[in-house]
């Protein structure tokens, strides 16, 4: 039996309001060949945790009140380590990821290169509008100039973790700072890391959801980053 | 040294914040750290100090090299309102943080009770 077999793979989606999508990105995670999927709905006003809870069960968790994507990444991580995984992917919940990258993904922790995959979609930007490249670029400056450690994309959600790295990385961030967050852990704890291109569908929906990481929203990323440093 | 009431009251008060200080040190309280507490000693003794020798203001003018008494009062206002604000700020930062545990801890507690 190989370690691919023996070990327990979860993924871990964040989701608020995805009522529409959640369930094809469930069944797209499920085709890829996982069954261990933790959904988290983020205190959303629609039915996101109902439909999800359609195909997983229980594994469908909800926040009672909005705590962020930060939040509810990190709630979904906590359920999957006390869950046993052995290995837990994050995807983001709007469907803009494609499940078959996880096996890129998870590939190097399984032959144990490394402690943390970063899916990155800026070595492979088909796609993405050009105001988000540019934005990801200020993003990933701003993120070396105050963690450290320079990454092509500090803003994917889609990444992977070995069960130490999940252990080991602990945030306090709730929003969108959260991912940059992990990035200053990684760089923190000295954990080996590599970079992954990954393929990124921005589809009319999810370029139109008014929380998504907006201009004033990425202000607001930056601030917060800033605070956590000072206070 | 003729003592208005203004002096009395931000003396009780200073003392009482720096009271409150040392007590929460000493009990260790959740955040208290020595700088905090120096900070505390900092800012409540600076208004003491301000308070009954009004003509500090002015060697600390001369000391940092300002022409007149009330620059280094607006300063020392400024500074205030920055603190505060910080202070402020921080304890938002403790409470959004506090909120996001509780509410995991409600989104995780079946999995715990199975654990």
């Amino acid at each position: 039996m190989t370690y691919f077999e023996n070990s327990k793979i979860f993924i871990v989606i964040p989701a608020f309001n995805e009522e529409t999508v959640i369930q094809g990105v469930i069944k797209e995670v499920q085709s890829a060949g996982y069954e261990n999927i933790v959904v988290i709905d983020d205190g959303s006003s629609d039915n996101t945790q109902a439909k999800a809870a359609e195909l997983i069960g229980k594994m469908a968790f909800r926040h009672k009140i909005n705590r962020g994507k930060g939040g509810a990444t990190k709630t979904g991580i906590e359920a999957a380590k006390l869950l046993g995984a052995d290995i837990i992917v994050t995807i983001d919940g709007d469907g803009q990821h494609d499940p078959k990258d996880i096996a890129k993904i998870i590939a190097p922790i399984l032959e144990k290169k490394c402690g943390v995959v970063l899916g990155t979609r800026l070595l492979n930007p088909k796609g993405m509008p050009l105001w988000k490249i540019f934005a990801n670029h200020f993003g990933n400056f701003c993120t070396w100039f105050l963690f450290g450690l320079w990454v092509t994309d500090s803003q994917s959600g889609f990444r992977a973790y070995s069960k130490h790295a999940a252990e080991l990385i602990n945030t306090r961030a709730d929003r969108y700072e959260y991912d940059s967050e992990v990035i200053r852990e990684i760089h923190l704890h000295k954990l080996k890391f590599k970079e992954i291109p990954v393929a990124v569908r921005y589809t009319k929906y999810s370029m139109g959801k008014i929380h998504k990481q907006g201009f004033i929203n990425g202000f607001k990323t930056l601030y917060k980053m800033i605070w956590g440093l000072i206070s | 040294m003729k003592i208005h009431i203004y002096q009395i009251a931000i003396t009780l008060i200073s003392s009482l914040m720096i009271f409150k200080g040392f007590e929460n040190y000493i009990k260790g309280k959740n955040g208290q750290t020595v700088l905090k507490l120096l900070v505390r000693i900092i800012v409540w003794g600076g208004m003491v100090l301000i308070a009954l020798f009004p003509r500090f203001t002015n060697i600390l003018a001369s000391t940092i090299g300002m022409e007149g008494n009330i620059n280094a009062i607006i300063l020392t206002g400024f500074i205030l309102v920055f603190l505060m604000i910080f202070k402020l700020l921080s304890a938002i930062e403790r409470l959004e943080q506090s909120l996001s545990q509780v509410t995991r801890n409600e989104t995780l507690k079946e999995i715990k009770k199975e654990d």
